[in-house]
This record gives C-alpha cells, sequence and structure tokens, in this order.
C-alpha cells in the first residue's frame, strides 16, 4: 500500500519565555488545532463535531469531540513544548501517521505486528525566539515602553501566524479531498477515531519513541504487539 | 437513476439515490448549522443551559438515525430541516442545490430624525456589490449582500456508455462512495469554519445584542439571478473535490467573499474581538466582581456584570447546580422540605429582588403567600417557617430555564444523600429522590461530612446576617422577613428546591454558599456577615456545637407534632420564642395549609408536620445564634 506524505506548510511559531504561559498555550492551541483537523478528516467513526476557537484568531477548527483523542492530544504537544523549550531556535516537525495493523504469524506461538503506514502527515514548525532586543529595534522610540513594542510585533506576527494557519489547515483539507483513495478500509472499531494512529515528535531519545509507540499501540485497542 | 436489468442493479440504484440524497441533506444542514443564526448551534441564543463549551459535543448523547449517516452527528437545525424537506419534496432531477448565505444589513436607524447618520453607515459599510434596492425609498432600508454561495451539484451521467463501465464497479463503488462521501463531508464541515463568513457567523452569534447586520439565507434548487457579474469577480472559489458515483458524480463548490464587513465594529463587540490580554489576573472581565463589597470572595470569578457572564460563570464551578438536565427531577417535586434552607435564604433573599426575578406565575404566588404567612410571623426577626415554601413547587416545571439557572444556584445550599440517611422524620414524606442528585452532590457530600457543624455554621451565618435583612427590606421594600423567605424560596430554582427536600439537616452549607452569601449580597448591606466570615468568626464555635446540634437533631426527630416544651440542652431563652411561636402557628396553621393543598401539592405534609418541623429549626436557630453570640464575646 502506498503511503500519502503531506508536508504541510511550516508554520513560525514563536518561542515565548516560559512564564508566559498563555502565550504557550497559543502555541499548543495552534498545533492542536492542525493535528484536530486532521484526525478530525480521518476519525470516520460517529463523531460529534466540536468548534474550537483559537483566541486571539479568527479561527474555528474541528475537533471530534472525543475525549481520549484530545487528552492524547493535549499530552503530545506537552512534550513537544517541553521539548522545543530545550531545543530553542530550532526547526522542528510533528509527524502524525495513520497505519494499518496486520498480524504476521512468525510461529505456532507467537504473532508479529505489523504497521502498514497509509499516510503520514508532517508538521513542520520553526519555532524561533523573538528575543526583547529584536522587538526594540524596530521600536526605537518606544524603548521607554518595551512592553507596548512588543505587544504590537507581536500582534503583527501573530496576523502573519493566523494567515499561515489558515493555509496550513486549508492545505489539509484539500489533501484529504484530493486523494481518497488510499484510505483502507475502516475498521469496525467503536468511538470517533477509526484508524490506528500515532504522533511523533522530536525525541531525544529512540526508546522513549519505542515506549510511546507501544504505549499507543495499547490504547488504540490494538492486538497485543509482542515486538 | 440508470435503467436497470436485475433487482440487484435496482436496489442498487435505490441505494445510491438514498445516498445521494441524504449527502445532499447532510451538506446543507452542515451549511446551515453553521451560518443560520436562529439556531443556536454555538452558545448564544435559545437555551442559555446549553451554554458550555462541550455543550455542542454533549447536548445529546443519544444518536438519531440521522446522525448516523456519514458518521457525522449535528446539532439540530430547524432551518435545515425545513429546507430539506421541501427539497425532498420538489424532487428535482438535475439536481442542484444553491445555498446563499446573506448579510442583511439592516439600517436601525431608520428614523428619520437620524437620517444622515444612516447614510454614513451605510457608505462606510457597504462595499459596491450590496444590493440595496430599497434603500432610496428609505422605507425598508436593508441591504443584502451575499458572503457565500454553496453548489451542490449532482450531475447525472445520461450516456449510455458510462452504464456499462460503471456498472462493472458499482458493488465497490457504493461502499466507497459512501466512505468518499463521508470524508468529503467532513472536509465541508471544517471548511464552513475557515471561511470568513463563519467570522460573521461567530460575531453574530456570540453576542445577543440586536446589530445592525444579521445572516440569512437562500435554499434553492436553480441559480438564481441575484448573483451579479461584479460580485462573481469579488468572490474566490473553493470547489472540493468531486466524488464520481456509478452514474453521475457529485459536485460541491463555494464561492465565497475572501474579505467580509466588519460586522462586529459596533462598540459593545470589543470583548469577542481578537486582542491581546496581556493581564488576565486583574483584566477588567474580571473586575466586575469587586463593584460588589463581596468581602470573603473575591477571590471568586464568578460574579460579572451581565446576568449570562454571571451565570455561566457561576454555574461552571457551582458542582453543575443546574445542569440542562435538570429540569427532568422537577417532575417529582417534594413540596415538604424546603425550609432547611430558609435560615439562609434570609441572606440570599436580600439579593433577590433585584436581580432575578421568576417569572409571573411564582412571582404572583409569592404575592399571595406573602399576604397570607405575614399576618401569621408578625416577629420579622424570626426565621422564616419552614411550611410556607412548598408551595413554590407547584410553578417549578412552569420556571424556565434562565430562571433555574440566574439566582438560584449560589444561593441553595448543598444537599446530600448522606443527610438523608442521617434519619430525619420528615423523610418519610418525601417523594423518591432523584437519581441526579447523588452524583451531583458527591463532592458536597464529602464537604459537608459534618454537617452538623455547617449546619451550625450556616445558622449562625443567618443569624449574623439579620439585621441586614431587616435592614434591607425596611428601607428597599415593604416585605417582612417571612416574606423574604418566601421570595426566596420563589426565586430559587425548581431543581433547588427539589434537592432540598431531602435535607434532613437544615443548615447544611458549604464554603461555596457561604461565599456567596457574603458577595452575592451585592450592594446591600451586608458588611457583617463578610466581616463574619472573613475573620473566620463562624467557625471557631462550629466544633463545639456539634454535640448540642446533634442533640437537637435527634430530639427534633423524635418530637412528636406541636410539642411547645421541647428540651432544648441549650440555654432556655430560646424556648421562650418556640412557646410563644407555636400558638401563632398553629392559628396560621390552618389556612396556611389550606391554601397549600388548595394548590394541590402538600397533600403528603400535614399540618402538624410542618409546625413541628418549624418549631425544631426555630429552636436550633436560636439555640445557635445564642451559643454563637456567646462564643463570639
Amino acid at each position: 500500500m502506498n503511503c500519502e506524505l503531506c508536508q504541510l506548510k511550516e508554520l513560525e511559531l514563536e518561542q515565548f519565555e516560559i512564564r508566559e504561559v498563555l502565550r504557550c498555550n497559543l502555541n499548543s492551541k495552534l498545533v492542536a488545532g492542525i493535528l484536530h483537523t486532521i484526525l478530525f478528516h480521518r476519525a470516520l467513526g460517529l463523531v460529534r463535531p466540536k468548534d474550537i476557537d483559537l483566541e486571539l484568531f479568527d479561527i474555528t477548527y474541528v475537533q471530534c469531540g472525543d475525549f481520549e483523542l484530545e487528552k492524547k492530544i493535549d499530552d503530545k504537544i506537552e512534550q513537544f513544548i517541553s521539548w522545543v523549550e530545550k531545543h530553542p531556535n530550532k526547526k522542528s516537525q510533528i509527524c502524525l501517521s495513520f497505519y494499518e495493523v496486520k498480524n504476521k504469524q512468525v510461529s505456532w506461538f507467537s504473532n508479529k505486528t505489523e504497521r502498514l503506514y497509509w499516510e503520514q502527515w508532517y508538521i513542520n514548525l520553526n519555532v524561533v525566539q523573538h528575543t526583547k532586543a529584536h522587538s526594540n529595534k524596530s521600536h526605537h522610540s518606544k524603548v521607554a515602553d518595551p512592553g507596548e513594542g512588543a505587544l504590537e510585533d507581536r500582534n503583527a506576527r501573530s496576523a502573519a501566524l493566523e494567515v499561515s494557519l489558515r493555509e496550513v489547515l486549508f492545505q489539509i483539507i484539500k489533501f484529504v479531498n484530493e486523494k481518497k483513495d488510499h484510505l483502507p478500509p475502516i475498521p469496525n472499531l467503536e468511538g470517533a477515531v477509526s484508524f490506528p494512529y500515532e504522533i511523533t515528535i522530536p525525541s531525544s531519545s529512540d526508546s522513549a519513541f519505542g515506549m510511546d509507540m507501544i504505549k499507543r499501540m495499547l490504547q488504540t485497542g490494538h492486538p497485543t504487539m509482542l515486538s | 437513476m440508470a435503467p436497470s436489468h436485475s433487482n440487484n442493479t435496482h436496489l442498487e440504484a435505490a441505494k445510491l439515490e438514498q445516498i445521494i440524497t441524504e449527502f445532499f441533506a447532510k451538506s446543507l444542514h452542515i451549511i446551515l448549522e453553521s451560518r443560520s443564526l436562529n439556531v443556536s448551534s454555538r452558545n448564544s441564543c435559545g437555551d442559555p443551559t446549553l451554554a458550555s463549551p462541550s455543550s455542542s459535543s454533549s447536548s445529546s448523547s443519544s444518536v438519531r438515525p440521522r446522525d448516523k449517516w456519514f458518521n457525522l452527528a449535528l446539532r439540530e437545525c430547524p432551518a435545515a430541516l425545513e429546507n430539506i424537506d421541501i427539497w425532498r419534496q420538489s424532487n428535482l432531477e438535475p439536481i442542484v442545490v444553491v445555498v446563499d448565505v446573506i448579510l442583511v444589513q439592516k439600517h436601525l436607524d431608520w428614523d428619520p430624525v437620524s437620517f444622515s447618520p444612516k447614510r454614513s453607515i451605510h457608505r462606510s459599510s457597504s462595499t459596491s456589490s450590496w444590493n440595496t434596492a430599497q434603500e432610496e425609498l428609505g422605507i425598508e432600508a436593508k441591504s443584502e449582500k451575499i458572503i457565500e454561495r454553496w453548489i451542490m451539484q449532482y450531475e447525472s451521467r445520461k450516456t449510455r456508455d458510462s452504464i456499462s463501465s460503471s456498472r462493472r464497479s458499482s458493488n465497490i463503488s457504493l461502499h466507497s462512495l459512501y466512505k468518499k462521501l463521508l470524508l468529503l463531508l467532513r472536509s465541508l464541515y471544517a471548511t464552513v469554519r475557515l471561511l470568513p463568513g463563519h467570522k460573521i457567523f461567530r460575531d453574530l452569534n456570540s453576542s445577543g445584542q440586536i446589530r445592525s447586520f444579521t445572516l440569512s439565507h437562500r435554499v434553492s434548487s436553480s441559480f438564481t439571478e441575484r448573483f451579479t457579474c461584479k460580485d462573481e469577480t469579488e468572490m474566490q472559489k473553493f470547489g472540493f473535490t468531486p466524488v464520481d458515483t456509478s452514474c453521475g458524480r457529485l459536485c460541491l463548490s463555494v464561492k465565497y467573499c475572501p474579505s467580509v464587513p466588519e460586522v462586529n465594529s459596533e462598540p459593545s463587540s470589543t470583548p469577542i474581538s481578537p486582542r491581546v490580554i496581556t493581564d488576565y489576573v486583574g483584566s477588567p472581565l474580571a473586575e466586575p466582581l469587586r463593584s460588589f463589597p463581596s468581602g470573603p470572595t473575591t477571590g471568586l470569578p464568578s460574579q460579572g456584570s451581565t446576568s449570562s457572564l454571571l451565570f455561566s460563570r457561576r454555574h461552571s464551578w457551582s458542582f453543575d447546580h443546574c445542569r440542562p438536565s435538570s429540569p427532568s427531577i422537577i417532575s417529582s417535586p417534594s413540596p415538604t422540605y424546603s425550609e432547611p434552607h430558609t435560615s439562609v435564604s434570609n441572606v440570599a433573599s436580600r439579593r433577590f429582588p433585584p436581580t432575578s426575578l421568576p417569572p409571573h406565575p411564582p412571582e404572583m404566588y409569592l404575592v399571595q403567600k406573602n399576604k397570607t404567612f405575614d399576618e401569621y410571623y408578625p416577629s420579622p426577626y424570626m426565621s422564616p417557617s419552614p411550611s410556607p415554601s412548598p408551595p413554590i413547587y407547584s410553578y417549578g416545571p412552569l420556571l424556565s430555564k434562565a430562571l433555574v439557572r440566574s439566582e438560584s444556584a449560589p444561593v441553595s445550599i448543598p444537599t446530600a444523600d448522606v443527610t438523608t440517611s442521617g434519619g430525619n422524620s420528615n423523610v418519610r414524606n418525601l417523594p423518591s429522590s432523584p437519581p441526579i442528585r447523588g452524583s451531583r452532590y458527591t463532592s458536597r457530600t464529602d464537604r459537608g461530612v459534618n454537617m452538623m457543624q455547617t449546619g451550625a455554621t450556616a445558622e449562625k451565618l443567618f443569624s449574623l446576617g439579620r439585621d441586614e435583612s431587616r435592614k434591607y427590606y425596611a428601607t428597599n421594600t415593604s416585605f417582612f422577613l417571612p416574606q423574604i423567605s418566601f421570595s426566596r424560596n420563589s426565586s430559587r430554582s425548581c431543581q433547588d428546591e427539589y434537592d432540598d427536600s431531602d435535607f434532613s439537616c437544615p443548615f447544611e452549607v458549604d464554603d461555596d454558599d457561604m461565599t456567596d452569601l457574603g458577595s452575592r449580597a451585592e450592594s446591600f448591606d451586608h458588611g457583617h456577615i463578610t466581616d463574619m466570615v472573613e475573620t473566620g468568626g463562624l467557625y471557631p464555635i462550629r466544633k463545639s456545637q456539634d454535640a448540642a446540634v446533634g442533640a437537637l437533631v435527634h430530639m427534633l426527630q423524635k418530637a412528636p407534632p406541636l410539642r411547645e416544651d421541647s428540651c432544648t440542652p441549650g440555654d432556655s431563652s430560646p424556648s421562650i420564642n418556640t412557646q410563644e411561636q407555636p400558638n401563632q402557628i398553629l392559628e396560621a396553621s390552618t389556612p396556611a395549609t389550606a391554601s397549600i393543598v388548595a394548590s394541590g401539592l402538600l397533600t403528603r405534609k400535614t399540618t402538624s408536620d410542618a409546625l413541628e418541623e418549624f418549631q425544631g429549626y426555630r429552636e436550633m436557630k436560636n439555640l445557635l445564634l445564642l451559643q454563637g453570640s456567646k462564643s463570639q464575646i
């Protein structure tokens, strides 16, 4: 089965100081918006959509209304944000992959599951640090009030980010529209999210990633993986 | 559809037709749901109890047959249903459904006096494409602009040659067609929310204010003339990838205005316009709370200035007093038991008159009742008796949800099954408790483990606040205290009443309510209470009263009706009151009960029961009052 790839347009996010919880939150929500939009298009089970308005933006994205899914995404994003904090000024990628699980009988007593990826979405993020020096550069006159200057600057970036985000979301919709043939048959799973998926974020160790995979396997309610 | 040669083909064609039909219906539903202002698909209009953010997903948990189509559960949308039906009846062959989403600008300043403003508004907001046909006449100044045109089309392939090829794969294609349409509808759902038009919908829907703009829609089964070339050039097109069927293809596209007029430009709309709020903690949004001399609860974000904000927020942290599901409870009201709260109700009721008067029936009743009972409660000093309150239940079902949500929750004293199990003589009169109660108040139950303590506290609180209530009523209204309790009962949500009905301990109150009492007294003079709460003056005495209150309750449970020489363990002075009162009550009881019975509610409660309760609570109150004041000193 061929695996469709979708490289989403890069979003330039600002890395905010940690104490700016609110702004951090915005980043999380942006990423969440993208992930949820993709997953909404792949949640072919019964869905009760939930609208989420992004604060600061005039953008509404849709969630599946699946609590488990929301929690999973939130957890992932939290991990991602903490990774970003440790690796500032680095481009990063979040990959959302959909796969099928195939049982491969190795011997009489053991099965091996195999993942057949049929779709991968790459969310490209460029988390940059806008230091105070940067904002002051463009607002010399407002050195006395750096907060205001930074605010203006930030609003400008925020507007640009809104445009980019909208583009990314439309990109998702277009991709979903154009590529429909590669989807495997809808498994008879309960819940909204019908296909198994995984979200991979940059990780410092591969073993942790492996653990994640196993955990995810268990979470998605698939045949136990003995690998 | 395609002429068939076998039953199978017939069946398939029928299925295909059904899928297509449902697709059209669903698409229409999706579009109108998020563009039709009449539908409270979001959080503003309609039922306020659905205002919680999660309402869209949780409001209807049952799966309707319609939801199963394309696995997409949508909210009710009368506009869509209407149009779906019309379209289905028409059964047009070349299926085209055009949905125009129209932004209508009403010129609110049609008044001839302010004629010039109208023009300026029009000039500033209208674009070349505004259709302002009637505007020159100045009669119905209204301009319309199509901001979105959705075109759903089924292009039937009539040509013979395609049939043979499509028939081959038709079996598969029904499944895959369904899947593709499912995906297409997901896309549509997300797209509808990404288009600029959704911002208008959001803005218009999120504020309940009257605006000069509104959204309307027009569903037609043919292309209408209204789309001018000028309009067309301004619009952008987004076409969903057509989905092929065995004998045609389904197309869905939208033309939309990339830039929509700012409908939100009115000053009042600022709260939802995007902006950076740098300081949330001290932000003006939270500030209205502080305008009240709110004592202990200044930290609580519950008290916004606008009622809607206030109530919705209040409920967000109030253990879901008034869930949407609650009205079902009303069906089994328990008339006898409202009074447990009367001790607190005085305090609470002081804020009742200004803000949330119930709909007419309770109000009317209130008046009647007050007349009746004032005579029997000559001493405004007295805490209101339990018996008057029950009749309010009769109006329970009539109370609007708004009322339910409005003032009542903060006032209500949490109830708990635990308390019921404590064993109160009154419990026997109660109808079975609603299933919802247990879960609702679980946390409160925990908190109120020692209900005697909390009861004592509440009682204390009440007694301390009595002065203020009197003051308030003396200055503000002609009410007397007994009335207060009635009015308070009237104002309370049916649900509260209902919940309260199970109390065995009348005075249970938790921190939440405590703070409410203080803070929500709003502009009334409540400094005393507030001080008390703030300084913790109420709490130190709690433990010492445990035993006494426990004994009291026990005694009350065992006390025969109308027993006058109740052996209160405390000081004898409270009993003076109680000995006087029973007579009065006794006199009063007959008409009171009669009226209650006449209202058809209190069938199970006897006068003696009520009197007994009343007496007991009075004694408790007085005792606690006394002890409280002692320990204060």
